[in-house]
């Protein structure tokens, strides 16, 4: 191996990355590869989420151990480091009911978000949700509680009394991977079920599904509600694995990474969304430890990073339009029923 | 069951359609023709909430109907067809006729995630479907993309996604436009039977008279926005102004 690469320190930092990023990209495909939903605010949400998990943990952690100082001072970051590991239950109670309220809440903002906008064009929804995500990250750029631009930091780590750090990165990247696994299971439930089938409805033909006596928006809001929570989840579990939040990590680059990583495979199929968000991570990850390995390159492999995704969705998009795994028909109960009544006659 | 009152629908100065009275009575088959630009679909689009009238009623079922959203009517049973077939590209045909029913469901996001509360209704559902589309003759397509259908499947198709929605009163717009003769002819004995079996009602938009005066039972002619004729097929078949209205005056 090359010197001073640690291969099982960079497969827990991409797994976890990895999970993180499926996560979103299959909340985004759930709008535009099923619905049609052009969703240019993905990172909204995931910064929603991101800020509750850090908020509602830090000051839990101050008042239950009796500590009155603001969220983002030193002292407060010195405090959660010497509280953090006292009491394994509150830890892990407080990832898990973190994870339900934010849920919740980032499913009733992105819900309150599309109302007005999703009885109109799609563009719309785009520019609307693309914009409230800069206004909220300037916002929180100003915003005294939270730390301004310095974010808050020396938030407690659900396994933080886990002694090893090795072990304690390796169990939480599983833990990101059962989540990103029950959001594929919850993902593929929805996609194959009618609901699943009014979404492509939808997405086909707005006007024919509203012929048809279908509420369409209430269709489509009931998307974004889901697809916000989980973007909202996706948060939750980035800002327990950095341990800081900060408004400049949610720019709108991340949610045309998100992007790139649907298109790149696949939309309208949640596998396509995971092997996208698997590659994009990778190169991510690979350029970022290249970068670490060879400092005094004329030319940084972080800048490299955007070129290379560039060029995955050009190639994608000369040589496999739909993406590496194109989307594949609705797997409903109908089928079953239709072979079986075609079956009778046979023997009939 | 459907009544219709001097409805009058004007585009700017364009009187498409102007003072039409008629009337579809339960149980019957019901021909609606008349030359290129008459007002035919334009009725349709009035009566199924498409376009709001200018002036006149549109009543169904002793309830009236006009000014209210499509989706609206829709649910009422009053379901229509198009000319130019809107239907779901990336769907299966199968699927295609699936999501007509209304109120499924499975159709509530949250009823989505639990298959059992929903599996039972739609294996009913896909079996319906699938009748439908045995008699239309669409049965090798079930599991085929809409996209890779043929232009007469595609007519076919939207006429049992019409079958298949709950309809009572069904407005078919040019059925057996681009059909084959026998395919035609088949369609128009399957409208027969649904009538007979189920007591549905249809009042249909037809260019190809041969086939339909075989199995209508009233026939209004539209002229310029306006009631030309009606009655029996035969009496219209015979009706002078008609012929004229068609290939123009001896």
């Amino acid at each position: 191996m090359m010197l001073g690469f640690d291969v099982i320190g960079f497969l827990i930092s991409w797994l976890t990355l990895f999970g993180t990023y499926a996560i979103l990209s299959m909340s985004l495909n759930l709008e535009i590869g099923f619905t049609g939903m052009a969703d240019f605010g993905k990172v909204a949400f995931y910064g929603i989420g991101a800020y509750l998990a850090a908020t509602i943990t830090a000051f839990t952690f101050l008042f239950v151990n009796g500590i009155k100082c603001p969220l983002h001072s030193v002292e407060a970051i010195v405090a959660l480091k010497e509280c953090a590991s006292k009491n394994p239950a509150l830890n892990v109670s407080i990832f898990v009911l973190c994870i339900l309220i934010t849920f919740i809440i980032t499913g009733a903002i992105g819900y309150l978000i599309s109302y007005p906008t999703l009885r109109v064009g799609p563009a719309f929804l785009g520019i609307t949700v693309l914009s409230f995500g800069e206004l909220l990250r300037i916002f929180m750029r100003h915003f005294e509680p939270t730390g301004g631009t310095k974010g808050l930091a020396g938030i407690p780590h659900p396994l933080a009394w886990i002694p090893d750090p090795r072990l304690r990165d390796g169990i939480y990247a599983a833990i990101v991977l059962v989540v990103m696994l029950l959001t594929y299971l919850l993902s593929e439930k929805i996609a194959n079920s009618p609901f699943g089938r009014l979404m492509r409805t939808v997405r086909d033909d707005e006007i024919a599904t509203l012929c048809l006596g279908k509420h369409v928006p209430r269709i489509k809001a009931a998307v974004f509600f889901l697809a916000s929570g989980l973007a909202g989840i996706a948060g939750v579990l980035l800002a327990y694995y950095l341990g800081s939040v900060n408004p400049d990590m949610f720019v709108p680059a991340v949610t045309f990474n998100v992007w790139a990583m649907v298109i790149f495979g696949g939309m309208g199929n949640n596998k396509g969304a995971l092997i996208g968000s698997a590659i994009i991570t990778f190169v991510d990850r690979i350029s970022f430890v290249v970068n670490l390995l060879f400092p005094q390159a004329i030319i940084s492999p972080d800048y490299i990073r955007w070129m290379i995704v560039g060029l995955l969705i050009l190639i994608t998009l000369l040589f496999k339009p739909q993406g590496l795994m194109p989307e594949t028909p609705i797997k409903t109960l109908a089928l079953t029923a239709v072979a079986e009544e075609s079956g009778g006659e046979e023997n009939a | 069951m459907l009544e219709v009152i001097d409805l009058a629908r004007y585009f700017g100065g364009i009187k498409a359609l102007d003072g039409v009275s008629l009337k579809v009575k339960k149980g019957s088959i019901v021909g609606l023709i008349g030359p290129n630009g008459s007002g035919k679909t334009t009725l349709f689009n009035v009566v199924t909430g498409f376009y709001e009238p200018t002036r006149g009623e549109v009543w169904f079922n002793g309830e009236r109907i006009d000014g209210l959203n499509p989706n609206e009517i829709y649910l009422k049973g009053l379901v229509r067809t198009f000319q130019i077939p809107r239907l779901f590209q990336s769907l299966s045909v199968l699927e295609n006729v699936l999501v007509t029913p209304p109120h499924q469901i499975g159709e509530s996001p949250l009823n989505a995630l639990f298959k059992k509360k929903w599996a039972n209704q739609e294996m009913n559902l896909a079996r319906q479907a699938f009748n439908i589309l045995k008699m239309l003759g669409l049965a090798p397509y079930t599991n085929i993309k809409v996209s890779d259908l043929s232009a007469a499947h595609i007519k076919l198709l939207e006429t049992a996604r019409g079958l298949m929605g709950g309809a009572k009163l069904l407005l078919l717009d040019e059925p057996t436009a681009g059909v084959a003769y026998t395919t035609a002819r088949e369609l128009f004995d399957f409208i027969v039977k649904l009538r007979d079996e189920k007591g549905l009602t249809f009042f249909i938009i037809e260019h190809r008279l041969e086939v339909l005066m075989d199995y209508v039972e009233y026939v209004y002619v539209l002229h310029n926005g306006k009631l030309l004729s009606e009655g029996k097929p035969d009496e219209v078949v015979e009706d002078k102004k008609v012929i004229e209205a068609y290939i123009g005056e001896g």
